[in-house]
């Protein structure tokens, strides 16, 4: 019983607040959408078990990414909502604007979902099931797991963090004396 | 598979349910108590006497997001370390306490590299120091 | 492991509770929690002033109630009676919401704190992640409630305290993690019961990194929580109040709430940690409901001696500077947790995560046959 009230209540919360950042007109509520559907992710997480994943969801989508797009927003300027694509018609929704925008992403939406469903058929065919109930505490396996069989994915993602730092660095520099003498 | 215990997960929702219905309850009486009469100035920013100008919104410095960036990779890094950290006791127990600590300090030693350079080229920096030199002696003169 | 309150109790009086009164039961542990809470909170309002008095040799409140007790309801009876005024060109949804959110990442993380063996809410296997990551939902709030009051002082002030809470959680997250290497598990009961009740057993003298490693994460708590010396985001000298200048009334009074009783929060997090939680000595009573009110009155002696040191140490320092804020985490405090964190890894890995005193014992017992 339990279940279903969670499993509903995170599934709203999901599909509303991702519905309502698109539909806002302003930027920061569509940021604050954005944390309420994060929040729903958190729940189905917890709805499937995954205690250690809904948390750190928690503490890097909420608390850092989230943040850094409130950041973003009031670093490009806030809320110029003055602009509106159109004043008729279809394109006067604040969606995304255009008919052809919208037949490439309805189409691009099917190709993913049937690549996407293909997959899950598969691995739902195997039995994962039986093999999901023997973990107690999540977190435990999780570190097995990321010591044992999965060492190099765990080092590797310390070099990809790496170069993440280096890029964000580099992209967010001022630019040099010498890159302004070359504008000139 | 067994669906999860959620009785662990009550006094969080709880909790949450209990912060909203304060805030909530506590903004409800107090309209019974509170006046109500607002007025052009009452309503007007606080400029220290000033009549506030323009827009609140304005353009921030970069540094913000520089932080909020870093900040983020860092955030993912402990994220990865805390399974690690759970079972690091037991591995070394049973003996392979080797392995794990280098496997740790490889993690770490790589984004140790990445702050060293971070911090080299001053992005760490909350203001950053602009040293004159040949090249852009000139720059400063002509402004 | 994963236990609540509920399950300690039906333990307890060998009783199974049908689900509705585990709900019930559950409803009147959490409202008596926030209600002890939010007094707290307020009490801690009166001890601030009086404390602050002490040190700046005046008196302070003295009037309503004996000894000035009860000023803290005085205040409150205060702040519910002002008016609401919302600033005309503010975001009302956003002002409305960013109260709401700060005091909502605080008072969930009141579910994992271990006031006893039993008695805490709930035992989350992944308590102090989850405790973690809740708390960053203040920084979240601070940040909404600079930008809705639509003033220059209050926007200023929001986006640095959001920069300097998400700053100071990197060391606080790196000094959890070694302390979790130590203890081997996130539930902060486990790492509480890792620890013995005297000194020797803390894990504050466990090695010298966690000795350092105590003093990263106090500081670093103290920046979260936008506490002075780092309290630049409501300085009251510069900005105006910061980022709570356009809140009146109850509103105000939600933003100093959640301050007050994330202060408690974060100092009952630090004695789980370090100062050995609500361990007494000798574990005395354990089993009883004597015991546990023995253990949850030490827990509150701990935290109240570290809420002390957070009161003293707001009066005697000046504050810092933003630079010098920002430098401080990312050059100083970062980097000695990180050395931390690889220290007790070693540490555990060479002497099997035996404390500093286990091992001088060990090697005395050892040299004296």
């Amino acid at each position: 019983m339990f279940l279903n009230v969670v499993f509903s209540l995170s599934a709203l919360l999901t599909v509303s607040g991702a519905l309502m950042v698109v539909v806002t007109r302003n930027l920061i509520h569509s940021c604050v959408f954005l944390l309420m559907s994060l929040l729903g992710i958190v729940g189905l997480y917890v709805t499937l078990n995954a205690d250690f994943v809904a948390a750190t969801q928690l503490v890097v989508y909420v608390g850092g990414v989230i943040v850094l797009m409130l950041f973003a927003v009031m670093l490009t300027g806030g809320n110029n909502t003055k602009e509106v694509l159109s004043r008729f018609g279809f394109e006067s929704l604040p969606l995304m604007g255009n008919v052809k925008t919208y037949f490439w992403g309805i189409l691009s939406a099917i190709t993913m979902m049937s690549v996407a469903g293909n997959l899950i058929y598969r691995v739902a065919q195997s039995s994962l099931a039986s093999v999901l109930e023997q973990y107690k505490s999540s977190v435990d396996e999780i570190g097995t797991k990321l010591l044992t069989d999965h060492v190099l994915s765990f080092e590797i993602s310390s070099i990809l963090l790496l170069g993440a730092l280096v890029g964000a660095a580099i992209i967010a520099r001022p630019l040099g004396s010498k890159q302004l003498n070359e504008e000139k | 598979m067994t669906p999860p215990n959620f009785d662990v997960y009550l006094p969080v929702a709880l909790l949450m349910g209990m912060a909203v219905a304060m805030v909530v309850g506590a903004l409800l009486f107090g309209k019974l108590l509170r006046p109500n009469k607002p007025s052009f100035l009452k309503q007007s920013a606080y400029e220290c006497g000033e009549q506030p100008v323009g827009v609140a919104w304005s353009y921030f410095n970069v540094r913000f997001y520089v932080v909020a960036l870093i900040f983020i990779i860092f955030d993912v890094e402990s994220a990865l370390m805390f399974p690690v950290a759970v079972v690091y006791r037991r591995f070394s127990e049973l003996g392979a306490g080797a392995s794990v600590f280098f496997s740790v300090l490889i993690f770490i030693g790589v984004l140790v590299v990445g702050t060293i350079y971070c911090w080299s080229k001053g992005d760490l920096d909350w203001v950053r120091s602009f040293t004159i030199s040949k090249d852009n002696y000139h720059q400063g003169r002509e402004q | 492991m994963n236990q609540t309150i509920v399950s300690y109790l039906s333990e307890l009086f060998a009783v199974n509770f049908s689900p509705w009164v585990v709900i019930l039961i559950f409803f009147v542990a959490v409202f008596v929690v926030v209600n002890v809470m939010a007094l707290i909170g307020g009490l801690a309002t009166y001890a601030e002033r009086k404390i602050s008095a002490d040190l700046q040799m005046r008196i302070g409140p003295n009037r309503v109630g004996p000894y000035g007790l009860l000023q803290f309801l005085a205040d409150g009876v205060k702040m519910i009676t002002k008016e609401d005024t919302i600033p005309r060109d503010a975001d009302k949804f956003i002002f409305a919401l960013a109260p709401l959110l700060c005091l909502l990442g605080v008072l969930a993380t009141l579910a994992v704190l271990p006031f006893s063996s039993g008695l805490t809410l709930t035992d989350l296997n992944i308590g102090i992640f989850y405790l973690l990551g809740v708390s960053s939902l203040v920084g979240v709030g601070i940040f909404l409630g600079g930008y809705a009051s639509n003033s220059k002082w209050a926007m200023l002030g929001g986006m640095r305290g959001a920069a300097q809470i998400i700053s100071y959680e990197i060391p606080v997250t790196i000094t959890i993690l070694s302390i979790v290497l130590i203890s081997g598990s996130l539930s902060l009961n486990q790492v509480v019961e890792r620890q013995g009740a005297f000194p020797n057993g803390w894990l504050l003298f466990h090695n010298p990194f966690s000795f350092i490693g105590f003093f990263i994460y106090f500081i670093g708590a103290l920046a979260e929580t936008n506490r002075a010396p780092f309290d630049l985001p409501e300085a009251e000298s510069e900005l105006v109040s910061g980022y709570h200048t356009e809140y009146s009334g109850m509103r105000f009074a939600f933003f100093a709430l959640a301050e007050y009783i994330e202060v408690f929060v974060v100092c009952a997090v630090a004695t789980a940690f370090f100062l050995g939680g609500y361990k007494i000595p000798f574990n005395y009573g354990a089993g009883t409901l004597l015991g546990q009110a023995l253990q949850v009155a030490m827990f509150f002696a701990k935290t109240f001696a570290l809420y002390y040191v957070v009161i003293w140490i707001r009066w005697t320092l000046p504050r810092l500077r933003v630079d010098h804020l920002m430098t401080i985490c990312w050059k100083y405090l970062t980097p000695i947790a990180l050395f931390n964190l690889v220290g007790i890894a070693m540490w555990v890995w060479l002497f099997n995560g035996r404390s500093l005193y286990m091992i001088i014992k060990q090697a005395l017992v050892i040299s004296g046959k």
